[in-house]
C-alpha cells in the first residue's frame, strides 16, 4: 500500500484530502505543521508527498528545501495542492525541476477526481501502486 | 481630501481582497464535501449541486482575485496570442455542467477562422466564464422561447478586432440597460434587474478583467442573439490563416 504525507493546515481539507486518497486505497499521515511532517517522514518514509506551501508557523517553502536537503529524501515524489496561484512568488514553474516538484494543483479548480489522478500518475510512474 | 478618500478606497480594496481570499476556504470545504460524497456512492442528487454551486461560486471570487491582481500589476501584464476558439471551447466546456443544471442549451459559434488575438490568457478566461456564470443564471430565469433556453459563446470579426462574448436568444439587455448598470453598480443591489436576479457581479468582475487588457464589454450582436462581447485585437505576429 502507498503511503502518502499530506501537509495541509486545514483540519477539514485535511480529513477530506485523507478520506479520498484512503478511499483509493492509500495510507495517509496527515499533518498541519512542517515540524510535524519532518517528525512523521522521519517514523515513516512516505511513497509521495502533498504539500500546501501556505503553512503556518514554517513557510511551506522553508518545508520544501529543508525536506529535499536530506538524501533520503531527494527522490520522494511530492505534488503541491495549494491556494497559492502557481506563478506567484518563489515557486514558480522555473524552481520545480530543482526541487523536483512532480505536479502543482490550484485548490480552488482541483477537484478530487483531479488530485487522485495525479496521484496515481506520479505514483505509477514511480512504480508503486495503491493497495 | 481627494487624497484621503484615495487612502480609504486603496484600504478597503485590500481588506475586501483578504476577505474573498478567506471566503474561498469554506467554499471549497462544502465543494469538496460535495464531491467526497457522491464519490463514496451517495445517489442524493443535491450532492452534485451543491458541488457545482460552490464551484461557480468559488471560481467567481478566483476571478475577482484575479482582476484585483492584473489590474495592481497593469502594464507589466505578460500578453501573448490567446486562439479566441479555443478559450470559447474550453470555457463551454467548463460551463456544461451548470448549463445543464439551469436547462440551458450550451452552443459555440466561431464565425469564421480568425488569427490569434493578443491578450492575458487567464484573464481571458476568466472574463468569459463570470460573464457565462451571469448569463447562465440569467437565462435560466427567463421564459423558454422555441423549446430551448440558448447560451451562445460566439465570435465574430468586428470593424476594430475579433469580437468575443456570451450572447442569447433572449432580447434581454440593451445599451441602455448596461450603462444604466455601470452607474448603478455598488448602489444598488440590482445592478442589471432586468437581466439576473442578483448583483450581477461577473459582469463587472469581467469587465475589470478585460479594463487589464486595454478593453471593455460592451452590448453586442452575434447571429439574430445579443449579449455582452469585448473587442480584441488580433496578433500579426502569428497570423496562419
Amino acid at each position: 500500500m502507498a503511503h502518502i504525507l499530506l501537509v495541509e493546515p486545514d483540519i477539514s481539507l485535511g480529513k477530506l484530502y485523507t478520506s479520498s486518497l484512503e478511499l483509493s486505497g492509500y495510507s495517509v499521515s496527515h499533518c498541519r505543521t512542517a515540524q510535524d511532517a519532518i517528525t512523521s517522514a522521519d517514523e515513516n518514509i512516505p511513497d509521495l508527498v502533498l504539500l500546501e506551501i501556505e503553512i503556518a508557523i514554517h513557510n511551506g517553502i522553508e518545508f520544501l528545501y529543508e525536506f529535499r536537503s536530506y538524501p533520503e529524501w531527494q527522490d520522494i515524489p511530492l505534488l503541491i495542492v495549494s491556494h497559492v496561484v502557481p506563478s506567484r512568488g518563489a515557486l514558480n514553474p522555473k524552481s520545480w525541476g530543482l526541487l523536483k516538484i512532480s505536479g502543482y494543483h490550484y485548490k480552488p479548480i482541483t477537484k478530487l477526481q483531479d488530485l487522485l489522478s495525479s496521484v496515481e500518475r506520479v505514483l505509477s510512474s514511480d512504480g508503486v501502486k495503491a493497495l | 481630501m481627494v487624497h484621503q478618500d484615495e487612502q480609504h478606497t486603496i484600504v478597503d480594496g485590500r481588506l475586501l481582497q483578504a476577505v474573498v481570499e478567506n471566503m474561498k476556504l469554506p467554499l471549497l470545504q462544502v465543494a469538496r464535501q460535495a464531491e467526497l460524497a457522491r464519490m463514496s456512492g451517495s445517489t442524493d442528487t443535491n450532492f452534485s449541486s451543491i458541488e457545482l454551486t460552490a464551484d461557480t461560486a468559488l471560481r467567481l471570487l478566483d476571478n475577482y482575485l484575479l482582476s484585483t491582481r492584473l489590474a495592481s500589476r497593469r502594464g507589466s501584464l505578460e500578453f501573448e496570442p490567446v486562439s479566441v476558439s479555443a478559450v470559447l471551447t474550453d470555457i463551454a466546456h467548463q460551463l456544461s455542467k451548470l448549463a445543464d443544471q439551469q436547462q440551458c442549451e450550451l452552443q459555440v459559434n466561431i464565425s469564421g477562422r480568425y488569427e490569434p488575438v493578443i491578450a492575458h490568457r487567464a484573464g481571458l478566461e476568466a472574463a468569459l466564464m463570470s460573464l457565462g456564470y451571469v448569463f447562465i443564471e440569467a437565462r435560466s430565469a427567463q421564459p423558454v422561447t422555441s423549446g430551448k433556453r440558448i447560451i451562445r459563446l460566439g465570435a465574430h470579426r468586428g470593424r476594430s478586432g475579433i469580437v468575443a462574448g456570451i450572447f442569447t436568444d433572449s432580447d434581454s439587455i440593451s445599451n441602455d440597460m448596461y450603462k444604466r448598470a455601470h452607474s448603478l453598480y455598488g448602489h444598488t443591489r440590482q445592478s442589471l434587474p432586468g437581466l439576473v436576479a442578483g448583483s450581477g457581479a461577473g459582469v463587472f468582475v469581467a469587465d475589470s478583467l478585460l479594463e487589464t487588457m486595454s478593453t471593455r464589454l460592451r452590448v453586442a450582436h452575434h447571429q439574430k442573439f445579443s449579449g455582452l462581447a469585448a473587442t480584441l485585437n488580433p496578433s500579426k505576429q502569428l497570423s496562419l490563416v
